[in-house]
């Protein structure tokens, strides 16, 4: 038996489901707008000599890059603090940092502006306005990804020996050398994972970039977008997001191949939480917990509190903004949400948790990991109605799509837990008569639930906060919250902005509520997060 | 653990199934495409339905043009029966790219307050004009702009938020009006003054409009909107005010009649349907509920006006680049656009 | 009776440097009897045991109990129990569940299982545990608790490797005893694989020395 490795035909189901969601459509998506008359080997050079594309390009990656710095430098401090100190609210704080993935692109930027635009808590305070900066376009890209690089922080510390910790404590290290030479060397790959996913995001950044950024500091992928969509000019879309692809591909590639190497099966020995002890402890909890307000919390405190003082006029007039839960159009927006959402979290489950088993010996299957963030979404979108035009209206369809864009989170929470995890448990396991699939069902299975489980909260806030899935087509019938949210956004008037943040907080709500539903079983346990 | 992953997965199911529920219909589907804005009140659709004997499969496909590009790339396996939300300024692509057929029923020959090339039938029109936040104006003190040769002036350059022309319907019927009124060399002049006077770009409507707009926090108190948004801002306020809070500005060359148009889609199927789809978008009750669900003027004569609408005056002139001028050369124009304001 | 012929295993502990582990190792274990297996650490002796249970393949050679040839036969039909230096407990099952897996593997109801857990857990001094977390106990708690959930499945062989490497030198003396007589009691073929001599005399009756890749006799072949 090798140790622990599933059959590589495992990855079938994944790279099955990738091809015909992804890849197929994206190649002929390309196909179509080729240029089929000699010119394809200039045509692929044209995006670098083009200023104006060149200077995107570098953008992107400039952004990005400065994007995951910043992630790495604030986000590490709350994730120790998380994984360390025992303090209240810690649970509030964990499931709250990832309510930033689910709130939709305008929504957010209407909360951020709240704080910082020209009429914003900021510029009241004194401060400058930084609406169209790239300072607002950074802490937006900040406000959608920390969460990813905190929560990454705080699985890694938790596998970091105890005993390890004490030795290097025993043998002369203070906090903070035992820190850099002991935890920090371990949780290196998995904050690796995060910032690789971080990077790719944000090179890749479409929304909220560009609604805060402007047009001055939007990214490659918007101009795809709108070659593709607005314009039809597949060829040149096709080559700019084929340099995308290769640009991104190596930073997967090479991150994928740094993971491999660095991960070593690790010790169940975990180090406890314990109350702040010190003047150096709590000064940290505070500057985390600041760095948490401000850059996740503040926003959606601000959509929260136009929502509350919207409708503090309960009773003005027949369109009242608490009115609008009661609506039908609501009500079945948010069946939709709840069903879609569900669905394809079920589906990216067993999606994520086949690749990750399947990719333990194989570094190409830990690279395509991260295909759906590779390939550019209006590709995927356009390409799927040009290669399936009689699945246009399908549900089922829809579901893939959500599913696409989640099951990387599954695939690699699982993946970093299996490098981790010790391997005499399924030796013993194996020894006392299991068969590998019951060996699996039994032992593996139940001690990768906790990485699971935060997987699965991550896909489910990526299928509930629908990331670029509204370019697919849809049918009044299936609109979900987030479309309701865009529909009232669409028309002029203060009670429809009202509705739209109230709207914008049930969302929120629900997401709360499906975390605490997905992380209550795992309370059992003794030091979950 | 066991007793939760399987109750689990057999929801799991159970929801796949309501998902993909009553997929397989016994009576025909008629498969209408839309853009997004498309609203027509379900009780008038349901109706149809009825009388019709089929069921109204509504897709929307984000703004105009993206609805109009997936339709062409579409054609070889059409995803739709009837197509509405094309406009005058999509009309010649439409055409060009062959993928309507011809109607020629009674809603077809009845005159339309406004005209659109056939195939397509005219159902609502509608202005876009530059809006004004009126409580901008009175606290700031500055005189309302009067000409676009005025907006160029720093003073009022800084002020004006205008819509990326690739990516927004409103956008691109803008920059069509300064082509029209001005010619395609001036125009672009104009827009180059605008541009290092201060102009500011946006995605799209909603965008400049809830983020950039100063009625919604933002710090430009002019924005391409509309004429009848002030209308909107009106029906839709909190508390009820007896005039709107913005204004739409009737500015020589700074005014475009969008006029959107249903059509029958070539490699349809249902046709029987989808012409009476066709009557139906022209019926009374229909084009009544286009002012006040998707603020647009109907285009059926005679139709009486929604009382609101009173806010919305439709402005005496417009401008419009020559058909022959736009369906040439109106790809150029928006990557000349491009060039000029934003590289 | 346990039989290894001929084993070979080469150990590549970096890309392209192929050191040989196994050099041809030999050996009967009768039933009933306790074989030790002494040598230096990362001589091989852990691997041979894996290979023992069917965990690793040999490069050559065969294994065969009781006149059969189980080679190729995987690990979980052999029914020889493996224990660990780290005990190997399952975190997220209770002391009893533990003790019970191997049982359930067989296919007794999980409550039937369970009581012959606890029963089990009473000969060890431990029925008090049977609910308690595998956190909650100490080293030795632990591994007494692992040798039960090893002997209730009736293994035909128990391979022990160094099963009390990560505990303090009194328990070791302690539970040697201990163990050799559950051993006795249930009457198992065993190997048992350990750096300290002293306790490789005290429990078993044949005793072997892993060097070079190869079995030198010690005492009672």
């Amino acid at each position: 038996m090798r140790q622990g490795a599933a059959p590589l035909a495992l990855a079938g189901l994944p790279l099955a489901f990738l091809l015909v969601v992804l890849v197929a459509p994206a190649v002929r998506l390309v196909a179509e707008g080729w240029p089929t008359d000699g010119h394809s080997l200039q045509a692929l050079w044209a995006p670098w000599q083009d200023d104006y594309l060149r200077w995107r390009m570098v953008w992107s990656f400039l952004q990005a890059l400065l994007t995951c710095a910043a992630a790495l430098v604030l986000g590490l401090p709350l994730a120790w603090v998380l994984a360390r100190l025992e303090f209240r609210g810690r649970s509030l704080v964990l499931r709250a940092l990832m309510l930033p993935f689910v709130v939709p692109t305008l929504v957010a930027a209407l909360g951020v502006l709240t704080l910082m635009g020209p009429h914003g808590v900021l510029v009241q305070l004194g401060g400058p306005d930084l609406q169209g900066t790239a300072w607002l376009l950074l802490y937006g890209n900040l406000f959608f990804n920390l969460c990813v690089v905190v929560r990454a922080g705080t699985d890694a510390l938790e596998q970091v020996s105890a005993s390890r910790l004490a030795a290097a404590r025993t043998l002369g290290a203070s906090p903070w050398r035992a820190f850099w030479r002991v935890e920090w060397p371990a949780i290196a790959p998995w904050l690796m994972s995060a910032l690789c996913l971080v990077f790719l995001y944000c090179f890749a950044g479409f929304g909220l970039a560009l609604v805060l950024g402007g047009q001055r500091y939007a990214t490659v992928e918007v101009e795809i977008y709108t070659l593709v969509a607005h314009e039809l000019q597949l060829g040149q879309a096709g080559v700019l997001a084929l340099w995308m692809l290769m640009l991104t591909a190596l930073v997967a590639w090479g991150y994928a191949a740094i993971e491999r190497q660095l991960a070593t099966p690790g010790r169940a020995d975990r180090q406890p939480r314990q109350r702040p002890q010190g003047a150096g402890h709590w000064l940290l909890l505070v500057v985390a917990l600041g760095v948490f307000m401000l850059i996740c919390a503040l926003p959606l405190v601000a959509i929260a509190w136009k929502a509350i003082i919207s409708g503090a006029f309960l009773s003005s007039g027949e369109h009242a903004a608490w009115r609008v839960l009661l609506e039908e159009d609501t009500r079945m927006a948010l069946w939709n949400t709840l069903r879609f959402s569900f669905s394809a979290v079920v589906l990216a489950t067993v999606l994520g948790l086949a690749h990750a088993l399947a990719a333990r010996r194989s570094l190409a299957l830990r690279t395509l990991v991260f295909l759906p963030f590779l390939v550019s979404p209006v590709m995927v979108a356009f390409g799927l109605l040009l290669l399936y035009p009689s699945w246009t209206g399908n549900a089922l369809l829809l579901v893939c799509a959500y599913a696409l864009l989640a099951y990387p989170f599954v695939a690699k929470s699982v993946a970093s837990a299996l490098d981790s995890m010790p391997l005499y448990y399924l030796q013993a396991a194996r020894s006392l008569g299991a068969s590998p699939w019951r060996a699996f069902w039994r032992v593996t299975l139940p001690l990768l639930a906790p990485a699971l489980r935060r997987g699965v909260a991550f896909a489910a806030a990526t299928a509930v906060g629908e990331f670029a899935v509204s370019l697919f087509l849809s049918r009044p019938e299936w609109a979900t919250l987030t479309t309701l949210i865009y529909q009232h956004l669409g028309r002029p008037g203060a009670a429809n902005l009202d509705a739209a943040m109230v709207l914008a907080c049930l969302l929120m709500a629900l997401t709360m509520g499906t975390f605490a539903l997905i992380e209550w079983r795992g309370s059992r346990e003794p030091d979950h997060a | 653990m066991k007793h939760g992953i399987f109750s689990f997965l057999a929801a799991a199911i159970a929801s796949l199934g309501l998902v993909n529920a009553a997929s397989a219909a016994d009576t025909a589907e008629l498969r209408v495409l839309t853009h997004s804005s498309f609203a027509v009140p379900k009780p008038l659709l349901a109706q149809f339905e009825k009388e019709a004997g089929v069921k109204l499969r509504i897709t929307k496909a984000g703004d105009a043009g993206e609805m109009l590009n997936k339709l062409i790339l579409t054609r070889a396996k059409p995803i739709a029966d009837v197509v509405y939300g094309i406009d005058n300024a999509l009309a010649p692509k439409a055409l060009a790219a062959e993928v309507l057929d011809a109607y020629n029923g009674p809603a077809a020959t009845r005159t339309a307050v406004a005209p659109l090339p056939a195939p397509l039938v005219p159902v609502d029109y509608g202005y876009v004009t530059v809006n004004y936040d009126k409580a901008w104006f009175a606290k700031s003190g500055m005189a309302l702009p009067k000409s676009l040769e005025e907006l160029t002036q720093p003073a009022y350059a800084r002020l004006l938020v205008v819509q990326n022309p690739a990516t927004s319907s409103p956008g691109h019927a803008f920059l069509l009006a300064t082509v029209g009124a001005l010619g395609e060399e001036k125009a672009f002049d104009w827009w180059a003054r605008m541009r290092s006077g201060g102009l500011k770009v946006a995605k799209g409507w909603s965008e400049a409009y809830y983020t950039e707009f100063s009625r919604n926090g933002g710090k430009y108190p002019l924005v391409v909107s509309y004429a009848a948004s002030p209308a909107a801002e009106l029906f839709y306020a909190k508390d009820k005010p007896t005039e709107p809070p913005t204004g739409s500005l009737a500015l020589a060359g700074g005014v475009f009649r969008q006029v959107e148009g249903v059509a029958l889609v070539k490699g349809g199927s249902q046709r029987a349907a989808a012409q009476k789809f066709v009557e139906f978008m022209r019926s009374v009750p229909v084009q009544q509920q286009m002012q006040t669900e998707m603020w647009m003027y109907p285009a059926e004569a005679g139709v009486a006006r929604a009382d609101v609408m009173k806010f919305a005056p439709e402005p005496a002139a417009f401008d419009a680049p020559a058909e022959k001028d736009l369906a040439a050369r109106g790809a150029d124009w928006v990557a000349r656009w491009t060039r000029v304001v934003l590289k | 009776m346990l039989e290894l012929r001929s084993i070979h295993k080469t150990w590549e502990p970096r890309r392209g440097e192929r050191r040989p582990l196994l050099n041809g190792v030999e050996l009967r274990v009768a039933s009933g009897q306790t074989v030790a297996i002494l040598g230096a650490s990362g001589c091989g002796k852990s691997t041979l045991l894996k290979i023992v249970a069917g965990l690793e393949a040999p490069d050559s050679g065969t294994v065969w109990m009781d006149g059969q040839d189980i080679t190729r036969m995987p690990p979980e039909q052999r029914h020889f129990a493996l224990m660990f230096q780290d005990f190997a407990l399952f975190p997220h099952l209770t002391v009893q569940d533990n003790v019970a897996f191997g049982l359930v593997e067989q296919g007794i109801r999980k409550a039937q299982a369970r009581s012959q857990a606890v029963e089990m857990l009473r000969r060890f001094g431990m029925e008090a545990f049977a609910l308690s977390r595998v956190w909650q106990l100490s080293g030795g708690e632990q591994q007494r608790v692992a040798l039960a959930r090893a002997l209730i499945t009736r293994p035909r062989v128990l391979l022990l490797d160094e099963p009390f490497s990560a505990l303090d030198a009194e328990l070791r003396v302690h539970l040697r005893e201990e163990f050799r007589q559950h051993i006795t009691a249930h009457g198992m073929a065993t190997l048992w694989v350990t750096h300290d001599e002293a306790e490789a005399r005290a429990v078993a009756q044949v005793g072997w020395r892993l060097e070079q890749g190869v079995l030198q006799a010690l005492w009672g072949a």
